[in-house]
């Protein structure tokens, strides 16, 4: 399913799983955030961000993520990312992220984690 | 790879995309968000505003904030020496650190940095100028600034400052843009209300034409917009209307309102008009240069008959052309001390048997078509009719201009 905000989704289980492709590295990727908060007001708790068509997160893109992250936390919800790439891996190291986020090599995994959290 | 080497990289991807940023044609609302989004991504800072500095009132006034809401616009006042003392750093001013030298500033602006999560203020200097202040949270992962972390936020202020600063030169060459289309507005209407004025002194000296020069204007234009011209074109015809019998001001009132048929002294003596109106008019330059040349050729007949030059056909300006048809069509609709006013069907006839003689055959079937879409409703404006008045037979007066359209169609056909 793609959304009003042009980001492809799925919700499995009560985990909504969004794809952000190359999206979140643009001015429009906020509209992520503003798709999360959506998710978090319709009850969805369990969130699933699935990097497979992200090649690359640029600065734009780990900024929103940022925001994400923050929507995430404030409304007591769980993030969980999926199929990072080494690139995108080593940047979230860098940036010293990894400490901070639930990471999954999988799609299936990451949802596995959520709904064993519930 | 090392992660020093992905770092680094990162780092350089954020200059490079801001720097394409920043020359985009996207507007500055775009650029500034874009520009706050880069600085936090590229150190995972969750919450950052941009303030822009404006010198009069000295305040500086956020204008793109993440991260917190309800922001946007306000305002945070400054005073002269923490805008000089600003001016004279690059560096980050870190809130909390003892001795910052903004102590007070920071005391000030307490309630609205708390707000912001402030951790840093980072000018934004450029060509010696303060055009604002980048507003920094702490670190998501709670990390402190090093050295190569503050470098680079140093580095990136400078990038925004740019936009920042191009965009408010920007502004101020619009804005005297602005200034300067508006003065010419004023100036060209100076020039119209001066033109009026003389047409309408022209006219007080002849007793049975009052209001001549504006007719001649109105119909002028009519007639020129009919045959497909805009802007200056257009403007030109109906100011050498206004002003074609301006010579008229040096005959003798006598000659003028002659009711007797003229003697051969009388009619060199009004003639005389063209030539004297071209001589008043010739000083005026821009931006109506080539009205003088039209108004002495008003008289011009494309038959070559005319006078004062006595040209012929394509040499004649197509302005003189609509106007020497104006300036008879309205001789014909008035009173006149040795006649009255001719039908409307009669003029007509003879617009028909002077095309290609007198008058441009071409202007009479533009005059014909406009006349005829006025009677027939199909204009947006009766300017014709509002001056001639529905005093004729429509019937007879629609044959004629239907026949007279064919005619000229015709004759441009077989040409």
């Amino acid at each position: 399913m793609i959304t009003a905000v042009e980001i492809r989704e799925k919700i499995v289980d009560h985990v909504a799983v969004l794809y952000p492709g190359h999206y979140l590295n643009q001015l429009r990727g906020e509209n992520i955030e503003i798709r999360c908060r959506e998710l978090l007001a319709e009850g969805i708790r369990h969130v699933v961000i699935n990097f497979e068509e992200t090649e690359l997160i640029n600065s734009v893109g780990i900024s929103i993520l940022l925001g994400v992250i923050e929507a995430m936390n404030d409304a007591r919800a769980r993030l969980v990312i999926s199929n990072l790439n080494a690139a995108s891996r080593e940047l979230f190291e860098v940036l010293g992220l990894l400490a901070e986020l639930r990471i999954e090599e999988t799609e299936e995994d990451a949802i596995e984690r959520l709904k064993s959290a519930v | 790879m090392k992660l020093v080497l992905r770092k680094l990289l990162h780092n350089l991807g954020s200059l490079t995309e801001l720097g394409a940023e920043i020359t985009s044609t996207h507007d500055f609302e775009e650029i500034v968000r874009t520009s706050l989004h880069t600085i936090l991504g590229t150190l995972a800072i969750p919450k950052g505003a941009i303030a822009q500095y404006s010198a009069r009132p000295r305040e500086a006034r956020i204008i793109a904030a993440k991260g917190i809401s309800g922001v946007i616009d306000e305002r945070i006042a400054l005073g002269r020496d923490e805008v000089e003392r600003f001016k004279s750093r690059s560096k980050p001013v870190i809130v909390k650190a003892e001795r910052n030298g903004f102590s007070q500033f920071i005391r000030r602006n307490d309630e609205l940095f708390r707000r912001l999560h402030t951790h840093q203020v980072v000018p934004m200097i450029t060509r010696g100028q303060f055009v604002g202040m980048i507003f920094l949270s702490e670190k998501f992962s709670k990390a402190d600034y090093d050295d190569e972390d503050l470098a680079i936020i140093e580095t990136i202020a400078r990038h925004i400052g740019i936009a920042i600063y191009n965009h408010c030169l920007l502004l101020r060459f619009k804005s005297k843009a602005e200034d300067n289309r508006r003065l010419y507005r004023e100036m060209r209407q100076l020039y119209h209300d001066t033109v009026k004025a003389f047409g309408a002194a022209i006219d007080l000296k002849d007793s049975y034409t009052s209001g001549h020069s504006h007719r001649v204007a109105k119909y002028a234009e009519a007639i020129a917009r009919k045959m497909g011209l805009v802007g200056a074109e257009l403007e030109h015809v109906a100011v050498a209307a206004y002003l074609h019998d301006i010579g008229k001001i040096v005959v003798e009132r006598a000659i003028i309102n002659n009711p007797r048929p003229l003697t051969e002294r009388e009619y060199r003596e009004l003639n005389r008009h063209v030539t004297t109106g071209y001589e008043i008019l010739s000083h005026i330059r821009q931006p109506w240069k080539e009205i003088a040349y039209m108004t002495k050729c008003h008289h011009e007949r494309v038959d070559g008959k005319g006078y004062p030059q006595g040209l012929v056909g394509e040499d004649i300006p197509l302005g003189s052309k609509i106007v020497t048809l104006a300036d008879s069509f309205d001789a014909m609709m008035t009173d006149r001390p040795y006649r009255t006013r001719l039908p409307l069907d009669q003029a007509l006839a003879d617009l028909r048997h002077q095309a290609g003689k007198q008058f441009d055959t071409e202007v009479v079937r533009a005059f014909c078509r406009l006349l005829l879409d006025e009677i027939s409703g199909f204009a947006r404006q009766r300017t014709l009719l509002m001056m001639i008045g529905l005093n004729f037979d429509r019937e007879t007066v629609v044959n004629m201009l239907d026949s007279m359209i064919a005619e000229f169609n015709q004759s441009s056909a077989e040409a």
